[in-house]
């Protein structure tokens, strides 16, 4: 593939943000107590982000192939493995590119448009630049419009999302979506490769399956980490779910496997101390580099033991059912699992996301949550209301924290989560 | 065993058991809630429809009081069951699900209907209905047309699609004729060839074809809420992933849809169990038996389903 030359600007960027996340990795080695089976995961991300070599993670046996960038969870990737392409998400957490994004996403936009659009604009970043196709989905207005803008730097399919997931028709709308993503995927790779493609039911159940290994693990390690003595740091479990981003999902299944059969044998015991509070972060995305909130948490005295987002526990939680061997069924089922089970708050209804959230808190035995807020991040804080009102009834307390990608507000972050945490202290004190 | 295949297996010794049992000198009355049908010389016992009919068409006070004995069995029968008389033990079911795994071994498709035509065609069942219960009440009291009211005896069991098919696939061939002895006879078995006809090619194309527009399954549904049988939901554990709806045979969507509703039997449902087997979350789905948990979906079973172990070991 051909780069083209870098401008010094990018090669500044490239820097900054290879310092970035080597400070952060480096912070995850420091840990004491870690699983060894988490290098993989953080090996993938050096690759990713400081050595800027992605390729041995993506393509086997040196074998490339398409890639495709995808942004959101509303994308079926088992469409994309099964067309013989590989899939890496691209929703960006790097500080540095925002101001570079600023160009094209108005000041009240979110960072993480503008720290993707930013990596998209400025070549350099291997993973963005491997992508001769991104799809986005229409989720939020942001996603909608910030589309449009990364269009003038790549080729961008849109899926459009239907906001009411409830109705027929949009069930209907979306499968129409899905086919014709389907469609457009079999005559792309025809393009690239020159050879015709055809999605099969039988590739696409092996693409299934391969996701469904993926999500059967994704599971294990929640349950690991709803145990009564914390196995992992939050942080950790975040590294692990950022490189699902950028890795073979086949390899990356084997490493959490590796990981999960590490942690249901440890005999250490709990990475912290056995009254800790335990923390759940609701909200907006928390995307690797950008790991300045659970960081503070951590730091000041708890530990987070589930999250909600989306580029967390929630991205691999919901499975395509059992469809049969016939490419409707199949395609049926994929929209399905999709749209329906997708508790992004760009769907209005949203009551889905109360009951998910009620249902971390029992299973995990959350003390608080911290409602993490992007600026700019409209539907997330529109939500926060509902969610604070549906908590009161399970008693567990929340905070709202509004930030960005960028690292000025830190200190006073510390102050109000360290108040929380002390909170949360004396709540379990008082309640024992 | 995984329920799947104790329903299939439990399906075929019904089918066995109710069509052939009177071989071996097995009688259960004209009391089931199933189409243990009448054209079967060898079956065990007889569909409700059959003395239904018969009573409703003669209409005297010793028939009534054996109908009523015979009503008061039938429906501590459905009490017992629910619908899982349909989904576990109907003949004419097993039928349907033997045609619905020769296409999948055929690798096809199926068919599905919109909501928009499922409630469209959801009135057939009350036709057949109707004409099972006020037909009869014209024969017995023949006042226009006798002559035609005469030759409408059991007037649904001439229309019914397991008149030619139970028969049919019991080797009963000489059951299989369009009756040409009177012009009534001969529309009405006509008719009923067409039924069978239909249903053979439907159930082929379209998983339980026959099912939401049996008159016995609306009767049968008209308990569910005493039934001792029942299928149930935790609001709190469903994510309305809409498995459920997909892997149903009778397409209901309402069990997921549903909030706030814990017994969630709805009419059409034939309790199968496949939401259960195919639900990915944790006690999201159970079936009740006298308010005593049977069977309750869990995300292990769901990751441990042959569905996905089989493909598995088959690709590596």
């Amino acid at each position: 593939m051909n780069k083209p030359l870098q401008s010094k600007a990018s090669s500044r960027q490239l820097r900054q943000i290879s310092r970035e996340a080597g400070r952060q990795l480096a912070a995850m080695q420091e840990l004491s107590n870690a699983p060894q089976a988490l290098a993989p995961f953080i090996d993938a991300l050096e690759h990713v982000f400081v050595a800027n070599d992605p390729e041995p993670l993506l393509f086997k046996d040196g074998q490339s192939k398409p890639v495709i960038g995808i942004y959101c969870i509303l994308v079926p990737e088992e469409l994309i493995y099964a067309a013989g392409a590989i899939p890496i998400r691209l929703c960006g957490g790097c500080t540095s590119p925002c101001a570079a994004g600023e160009e094209f996403v108005p000041r009240d936009g979110c960072p993480l448009a503008k720290s993707s659009l930013g990596l998209t604009a400025q070549q350099g970043l291997a993973v963005y630049d491997l992508c001769d196709v991104v799809i986005i989905p229409t989720t939020c207005d942001a996603k909608r419009k910030f589309a449009e803008e990364v269009s003038r730097f790549q080729e961008v399919w849109m899926l459009e999302v239907p906001h009411l997931k409830e109705s027929e028709i949009s069930q209907q709308a979306w499968l129409q979506q899905v086919m014709a993503l389907k469609d457009r995927l079999e005559v792309y790779m025809k393009s690239v490769t020159g050879k015709r493609t055809k999605i099969t039911p039988k590739g696409l159940e092996q693409a299934i399956c391969q996701q469904t290994a993926a999500q059967e693990q994704v599971r294990r390690l929640q349950l690991l980490r709803a145990r009564e003595s914390a196995l992992l740091w939050g942080r950790q479990a975040m590294i692990v779910a950022g490189a699902y981003s950028f890795m073979e999902v086949g390899a990356w299944t084997e490493a959490l496997r590796v990981l999960n059969d590490e942690l249901e044998t440890r005999t250490a015991g709990s990475v912290c101390a056995e009254k800790t509070p335990r923390l759940l972060i609701a909200g907006s995305p928390v995307i690797f580099p950008n790991f300045k909130l659970p960081n503070l948490i951590e730091e000041m005295g708890g530990v987070v033991v589930i999250d909600e987002s989306c580029v967390g526990e929630r991205m691999l939680y919901d499975p395509v059912g059992h469809p049969e061997r016939d490419l409707r069924s199949q395609m049926i089922a994929l929209a399905a699992r999709y749209l329906m089970p997708c508790i992004c708050p760009s769907f209005a209804p949203n009551e889905d996301r109360l009951v998910t959230l009620k249902r971390m808190i029992k299973t995990h035995k959350v003390d608080g949550v911290i409602y993490h807020v992007l600026k700019g991040c409209v539907v997330y804080d529109f939500e926060v209301t509902r969610v604070e009102r549906a908590l009161k009834e399970c008693d567990v307390p929340l905070v709202r924290i509004e930030t960005d990608y960028s690292p000025e507000d830190v200190e006073q972050l510390r102050t109000r989560i360290e108040a929380f945490i002390e909170v949360l202290h004396l709540r379990k004190e008082k309640n024992q | 065993m995984r329920i799947g295949k104790l329903r299939w297996l439990i399906l075929s010794l019904s089918f066995v058991l109710l069509l052939f049992g009177a071989c071996a000198g097995l009688h259960l009355g004209s009391i089931l809630p199933t189409f243990s049908c009448c054209f079967v010389p060898t079956r065990a016992g007889t569909c409700f429809f059959l003395p239904l009919q018969l009573s409703l068409g003669t209409f005297t006070w010793p028939d009534m009081l054996l109908f009523l004995n015979r009503f008061f069995w039938f429906s501590l029968l459905v009490l017992l069951l629910g619908r899982a008389w349909c989904g576990w033990l109907c003949p004419l079911g097993f039928f349907q699900d033997l045609l619905d795994r020769l296409r999948q071994a055929v690798g096809l498709g199926y068919a599905r209907f919109s909501a928009k035509w499922r409630g469209r065609l959801s009135w057939v069942k009350w036709i057949f209905l109707g004409i099972a219960l006020l037909i009869p009440l014209w024969v017995a009291f023949p006042v226009l047309f006798a002559p035609v009211a005469l030759d409408l005896n059991i007037p649904f069991c001439q229309l019914c699609p397991g008149k030619y098919i139970l028969p049919l696939i019991t080797f009963s061939r000489d059951r299989i004729l369009v009756d040409f002895e009177s012009t009534t006879r001969m529309v009405m078995s006509s008719l009923g060839l067409l039924f069978s006809v239909t249903v053979i090619i439907g159930a082929f194309v379209k998983r339980r074809f026959w099912c939401p527009y049996c008159p016995l399954g609306l009767l049968m549904s008209w308990y569910r809420k005493w039934s001792l049988f029942k299928l149930k939901k935790d609001d709190a554990t469903c994510t309305h992933c809409q498995v459920c709806a997909n892997v149903c045979p009778l397409e209901i969507d309402e069990v997921f849809l549903s909030r706030g509703r814990v017994d969630v039997t709805f009419s059409d449902c034939i309790l199968c169990l496949k939401c259960i087997e195919h639900c990915p979350e944790d006690d999201a789905l159970r079936a009740d038996f006298l308010g005593r948990t049977v069977y309750r979906s869990t995300s292990k079973g769901f990751f441990r389903h042959p569905a996905i172990m089989n493909a598995e070991t088959k690709h590596e």
